[in-house]
């Protein structure tokens, strides 16, 4: 039980614990976009705006406010108007500190149905501006009083508008490329990480144990076909071979988890066949076959626990492989795009674009989480070899 | 003779293995889904001309003849035409080859030697902070992905601080053949090969370090200590030199398997390496690409094998035939 | 400055999403003469972050085919560059499969066209970087019916249409007409983010519509090689597809016509119709250009009001440029990497090497198996073709053919196209040899006879070749297509000495054959404003300047 006083035994429940419950704390969806995309962390960018929703009602044909921040990062109005007969002159109206400008000109038309974005090159070639450029500092070009209002020559028979300006930061880790929360998609990601390194590592040492103890144990020609297969598998590349893999299963959870298991059994069945050979010849075994014990008796009773602990610091060491592997296979695109894990987040924030913009927020978690997960199932795995083999705890020469 | 008689089953065991995977590389590719000619989606390329291109790439043949002849370009190392390029495949992997050959083997060499020297110093040094200092270290450089410490050193060291090249392996124009091309070569190289020790030493380091500290444990380092020998010369002379067999076996046999971490380095410091032929030639289905790169490596594996056999006997003559049996 | 030059030829756009007009910007093509720059890298550069850290870095002048988002703000801050933007040949469409059902409903294809927001899925996946695509043609396209209507994004319009045609709800799920259960759970395939991260994300969005409608969808990840074989099997309910189109209409044929639903073939969606069949033929065998747009016009109608594919976006291709380099010509349809530029650009002060980034390994440089379009960046500009394009109205230019004709002539039992084309007659080889109506000859001949895959389109329907004197050709065409002219005056030609030998073309690597006469050359060699000079695999393509070049003032 000196495993209770490891770090990694009770960071490893943390993250569990995390991975189960975590996600219902969240109450929108992972998918949803919550934010734009790239904002800042809430605690990292105190003075980026707060959102700010108007409408435009036939009551209310001006809002006004105050705008005491840096720009915005989006913008959008939305909305339909009517009139009874088309108006002479219609137009939707910008007001800044600096200056007015026409959003929207519905002037001779009855009806008009609106949907503008700051982000449509239309609406920055309107604006007059090139189709690169960020047309929110013209928007917003200072501080002080704004206001957004309906000019025509005759009211409105029917009219709702609606001004969104999302705001510029959002949660504890920002959004990314979707403008989904990056939080909320970490927590997700420990999960996917937790599942698929250990099951991949629990698939692939029963099948390196099942094939290993028949491999040893009944020697002759099971023996050399599973050695023959085993010297098969190790001469593929991995890598490129998973890709044909997973060309041919699919993507999924489970898939990927198959996938990974059958090209990490290899050295666990060397293992456990050397062990079960140098084990076959002990003296008791062979007093046992002499007394007629079967050998499922023999293979169960005596053989499996002999090589249990060994699987156990086994396992352990093998989790990060298992996690490595599948953010190497995320990175190359290769997984399923529904499937959250820390490396498909790694994957999304490279392939848009997050290494470059400098986006940090994105890369720092999933890569720190992923080295932490490792780090957490080496230093388990080190210890458990330390309990099973004494040699390893003796103190300095 | 039981010497010549092992060495002779584990070649035929050798070669077997060879004959399954030339087998199921043949299989392999044409068992995925769709084939090279329908993956071209261009609606100015008709069925007709989609036809003469399958004629062109001999798919147009029974699978029997296809075999014979896939069979015939692997055991003369006439690895026939690429699809993708229609250039021979041997060209396209020779052109490769050198890049590949050049950032593994670096960067293995120096990983081993950095790994194993500060797993032996740890070793000695147990409990104290040395220990510690490699322990952890050891274990983040192997929890890392590696694409994100290369990303981020390409970012650091490439554009933050200009002081490495962006990609490739030269610069652009050449600089003039002999010294400068050399000297230019290295400088593309420094961070590639640094990136994948940054990677690689932690795991050598933490292996070494446990078979060192058990070794350390054994009678005949009491004996040499009881002796009153230098702590160096027990050190390196008696313990390392006990542990140095399964060292040079685990080089040996963790070649082949670096060839796949050669996949994603190429990647991020846009290589001209095999890795990426590989890659590209799996998912690009180039078949005569993806079997004669898929050959050469099985190839290389029970190569790898056999010399870590031969490495084991002959750094340790006494370990002679009977744990080589039991293999 | 580009982007201000941009600007004073912009036409107010008034509506809402106003399809993006600029007008010239008064560049006159055939003033350009050139090219200036002496020695031309293409830098080969894979990695999107290289790319843009070596553009930022000065190692490039030119990036083509900025695609993420991010990139193109950054890009656009950054005052050492300048960005164009253009609509490009692509388009992204939303296909299903017609041969079973729901799908063989027009009013649910129909629905379904209204219940996507394309304006809103390019704001937050490009950007709007692209524009939402509402034509069965690229919008660049000059044979593009822009202005037939499209429905606008309307959900509650999309569920009213369903419903009058006998649709009904049941919890949330769609019932077709006349039947008791609601739709069984259907895929939309999609291909995986390794070929584009965008489109798994497009997938997804569009999935979150059609549920919205009442379908119930999911999307199913794959393998292109598997999305494929799955198409060419039937053996889908729908899927998302990008298509990189071209000037010419001739992509509807291959979509729509009920002949193209064969193995190889891109009627995916599996649709016969007689009306639209007729129309297609119309415009496959259109004898001139006049009949071809009325031709087009009239598929695309019919089109609209089939829906056989529901078109989402198509995206702008957007290119950065350093701005020492001047001259560089830019249209609503040209960005920065095209030919001209390519001939008129000079740098500010000393002449240096131009650098211009290769995204891809060109593959072997061999025009007759060349097929990726990176392959073609380099042979571009080594090998000339009779016609060009019109970089602002994408209507033929003289090239090589100084002139042209196209007729219908009466054949033994039949009418057929007969294209005529006078050559310029100052045109050398990049080894110095004059070049002749028995070139183009003897390459149609030669694409023919040895029937190379990539051009037997073109050349198939060749009748005869008939050469009079040393700058005029007729080339007889099997049947009558306005396109054949097109396709025959988008040939690259090869000279008749080299095609003489040639005996593999299969395996033909021409760059590492030295030139008999010209050491200093290698078997590359075309009429183009560039010689290629040096291949260094994974590296660099370097070409000079050919100072042959017919369009070099001399």
């Amino acid at each position: 039980m000196r495993l209770l006083h490891r770090w990694s035994l009770w960071a490893l429940a943390l993250g569990a614990i995390i991975a189960a419950i975590g996600p219902y704390f969240f109450k929108t969806s992972p998918e949803e976009a919550v934010a734009p995309p790239f904002v800042k962390p809430v605690w990292l960018a105190k003075d980026a705006p707060p959102s700010l929703h108007l409408t435009i009602t036939e009551e209310h044909l001006e809002r006004r406010f105050l705008w005491e921040y840096e720009p915005p990062l989006r913008f959008s109005l939305k909305g339909a108007m009517r009139f009874e007969v088309p108006p002479e002159v219609a137009q939707i109206v910008w007001q800044t500190p600096k200056g007015t400008m026409v959003l929207y000109d519905a002037s001779k038309k009855a009806e008009s149905r609106i949907d503008l974005d700051a982000r449509d090159v239309s609406f920055k070639l309107a604006l007059g501006l090139s189709p690169f450029q960020n047309p929110m500092p013209h928007l917003f070009p200072a501080t002080g009083e704004y206001a957004l209002r309906l000019e025509s020559s005759e009211p409105p028979a029917e009219i709702s508008l609606a001004l969104q300006v999302p705001g510029s930061r959002w949660g504890l880790l920002g959004t990314d490329q979707r403008g989904r929360d990056v939080f909320h998609l970490f927590i997700l990601g420990i999960r996917v990480s937790l599942l698929v390194g250990l099951s991949a590592t629990f698939i692939a040492t029963a099948l390196g144990l099942a094939f290993g103890l028949s491999s040893g144990y009944f020697g002759g020609i099971i023996d050399a076909v599973i050695m023959r297969a085993v010297d098969v598998l190790l001469s593929v590349p991995t890598l490129p071979i998973m890709i044909v893999l997973a060309g041919l299963w699919g993507k999924g959870l489970f898939n990927l988890i198959l996938i990974l298991s059958a090209f990490s059994w290899m050295s666990t069945a060397r293992t456990v066949r050397s062990m079960t050979l140098s084990l076959r010849e002990a003296p008791f075994v062979e007093g046992l076959r002499a007394l007629g014990a079967p050998s499922s008796y023999i293979l169960w009773r005596h053989l499996l626990p002999e090589a249990l602990p060994l699987l156990l610091a086994n396992i352990a060491l093998g989790v990060p492989g298992a996690v490595l592997a599948e953010a190497g296979l995320s990175f190359l695109g290769l997984s399923d795009p529904r499937l959250v894990s820390w490396g498909r987040m790694l994957h999304e924030a490279h392939a848009f674009g997050a290494f470059t913009s400098g986006a940090w927020w994105l890369i720092l978690p999933p890569g720190f989480g992923i080295a932490g997960l490792c780090l957490v199932f080496l230093d388990l795995g080190r210890h458990l070899e330390e309990i099973l083999d004494p040699r390893l705890r003796r103190k300095a020469l | 003779m039981a010497l010549k008689a092992y060495w002779g089953r584990r070649i035929a065991s050798s070669l077997l293995v060879l004959a399954v995977v030339l087998v199921l590389n043949f299989f392999l590719f044409r068992i995925l889904p769709g084939d090279p000619v329908s993956a071209i989606i261009d609606p100015r390329f008709s069925p007709q001309a989609k036809e003469e291109l399958a004629a062109l790439f001999g798919l147009d043949r029974p699978m029997g003849e296809q075999f014979l002849l896939y069979v015939k370009q692997m055991l003369t190392f006439n690895f026939g035409v690429s699809f993708l390029s229609q250039r021979p495949v041997w060209d396209e992997i020779r052109s490769r080859l050198p890049n590949t050959l050049i950032l593994l083997s670096s960067a293995m060499a120096i990983s081993a030697l950095l790994g194993i020297y500060l797993g032996v110093i740890a070793a000695a040094k147990r409990g104290g902070f040395i220990e510690r200092l490699v322990l952890w270290a050891g274990a983040i450089s192997f929890s890392f992905p590696s694409f994100f410490i290369q990303l981020v050193m390409l970012l650091l060291f490439a554009f933050a601080m200009p002081i490495f090249p962006l990609r490739g392996s030269v610069s652009i124009p050449p600089p003039p053949p002999g010294w400068p091309a050399m000297i230019d070569y290295i400088w593309h190289m420094v961070l590639p090969v640094s990136s994948l020790v940054i990677l690689g030493f932690g795991s050598w380091a933490l292996y070494v370090r446990n078979l060192m500290v058990k070794v350390l444990g054994e009678d005949f380092v009491f004996l040499a200590r009881a002796k009153g020998l230098p702590q160096r010369l027990i050190l390196w002379r008696h313990a390392f030199r006990s542990i140095l067999p399964p060292i040079v076996t685990i080089i040996f046999l963790s070649l082949p398997g670096v060839v796949s971490g050669a996949v994603i380095t190429e990647t991020v410091f846009s290589l001209h390496g095999v890795g990426r032929f590989l890659l590209e030639s799996v998912t690009g289905q180039d078949y005569p690409a993806a079997g004669a790169a898929f050959f050469l490596l099985a190839l290389l594996t029970v190569a790898c094998n056999l010399l870590a056999d031969l490495a084991y006997g002959f750094v340790d003559p006494r370990i002679g035939l009977e744990r080589k049996m039991e293999r | 400055m580009l982007a201000k030059r941009f600007l004073r030829s912009v036409v107010f756009a008034t509506c809402g999403i106003a399809i993006f007009v600029a007008a010239a910007c008064g560049v006159d093509v055939d003033a350009i003469r050139g090219p200036k720059i002496e020695e031309l890298y293409l830098v080969i550069i894979r990695d999107p972050d290289a790319q843009l850290l070596a553009l930022e870095k000065g190692q490039i002048d030119l990036l083509s085919d900025i695609t993420r988002p991010v990139d193109i703000e950054r890009l656009a801050s950054n005052e050492e560059l300048s960005l164009s933007l253009a609509q490009g040949f692509h388009a992204f469409f939303l296909g299903f499969n017609i041969r079973k059902a729901p799908w063989d409903r027009v009013e649910l294809r129909r629905a379904i066209w209204q219940a996507i927001p394309r304006n809103q899925l390019v704001r937050d996946i490009f950007s709007g970087y692209s524009a939402p695509l509402s034509t069965f043609l690229p919008p660049a396209s000059p044979y593009c019916a822009e202005d037939l209507e499209a429905p606008p994004y309307d959900l509650g319009s999309a569920r009213r249409t369903l419903q009058e045609a006998g649709w009904r709800y049941s919890n949330g799920f769609l019932v077709p007409p006349g039947e008791d259960l609601p739709l069984k759970p259907m895929k939309i395939l999609s291909p995986t983010a390794q070929v584009a991260p965008t489109t798994a994300e497009l997938a997804q969005r569009i999935t979150a519509s059609l549920r919205e409608l009442g379908l119930p969808m999911d999307v199913e990840p794959v393998d292109f090689s598997t999305l494929i074989a799955r198409l060419d099997e039937h053996a889908f309910d729908s899927y998302v597809l990008a298509w990189q189109l071209s000037r010419d209409p001739d992509s509807l044929y291959a979509f729509f016509h009920s002949s193209m639903d064969v193995k190889g073939g891109y009627n995916i969606c599996g649709i016969h119709d007689d009306e639209l069949d007729a129309a297609l033929e119309a415009l496959r065998w259109a004898p001139d250009e006049e009949d071809a747009r009325l031709a087009a016009r009239r598929a695309q109608k019919l089109l609209s009001e089939k829906v056989p594919m529901v078109p989402i976006y198509s995206r702008y291709f957007v290119t950065a440029l350093r701005k020492e380099w001047k001259g560089a010509v830019t249209t609503r349809i040209a960005t920065a990497d095209n030919v001209w530029s390519l001939l008129a650009m000079e740098p500010e002060g000393k002449m240096r090497p131009f650098y211009w980034c290769l995204p891809e390994e060109p593959r072997n440089l061999n025009p007759f198996t060349a097929s990726s379009a990176y392959d073609w960046q380099v042979l571009g500009l080594i090998y000339d073709t009779l016609l060009t394009a019109d970089p602002e109205t994408l209507e033929d230019l003289p090239w090589l053919a100084r002139d042209w004709k196209v007729e219908t002539v009466s054949s033994g039992d039949g009418q057929v196209t007969r294209l005529s084309f006078i050559l310029r007659d100052d045109v050398l080889w990049q080894d110095g040899e004059p070049f002749t109506a028995k070139d183009v000859a003897a390459t149609i001949s030669f694409l023919k006879e040895h029937r190379v895959p990539r051009f037997w389109d073109a050349v198939s329907d060749v009748e005869a070749v008939t050469v009079k004197g040393n700058h005029e050709i007729t080339i007889t065409m099997k049947n009558t297509s306005y396109w054949h002219l097109h396709q025959i005056g988008g040939l690259p030609i090869l000279p008749a000495w080299q095609l003489a030998s040639l005996e593999s073309w299969q395996i033909w690597q021409p760059i590492r054959m030295i030139h008999p006469q010209k050491r200093n050359l290698t078997m590359l060699v075309g009429t183009g404003p560039f010689v290629f000079s040096e291949y260094r695999q994974g590296e660099y393509v370097r070409l000079v300047r050919n100072d042959l070049f017919w369009l070099m003032s001399r």
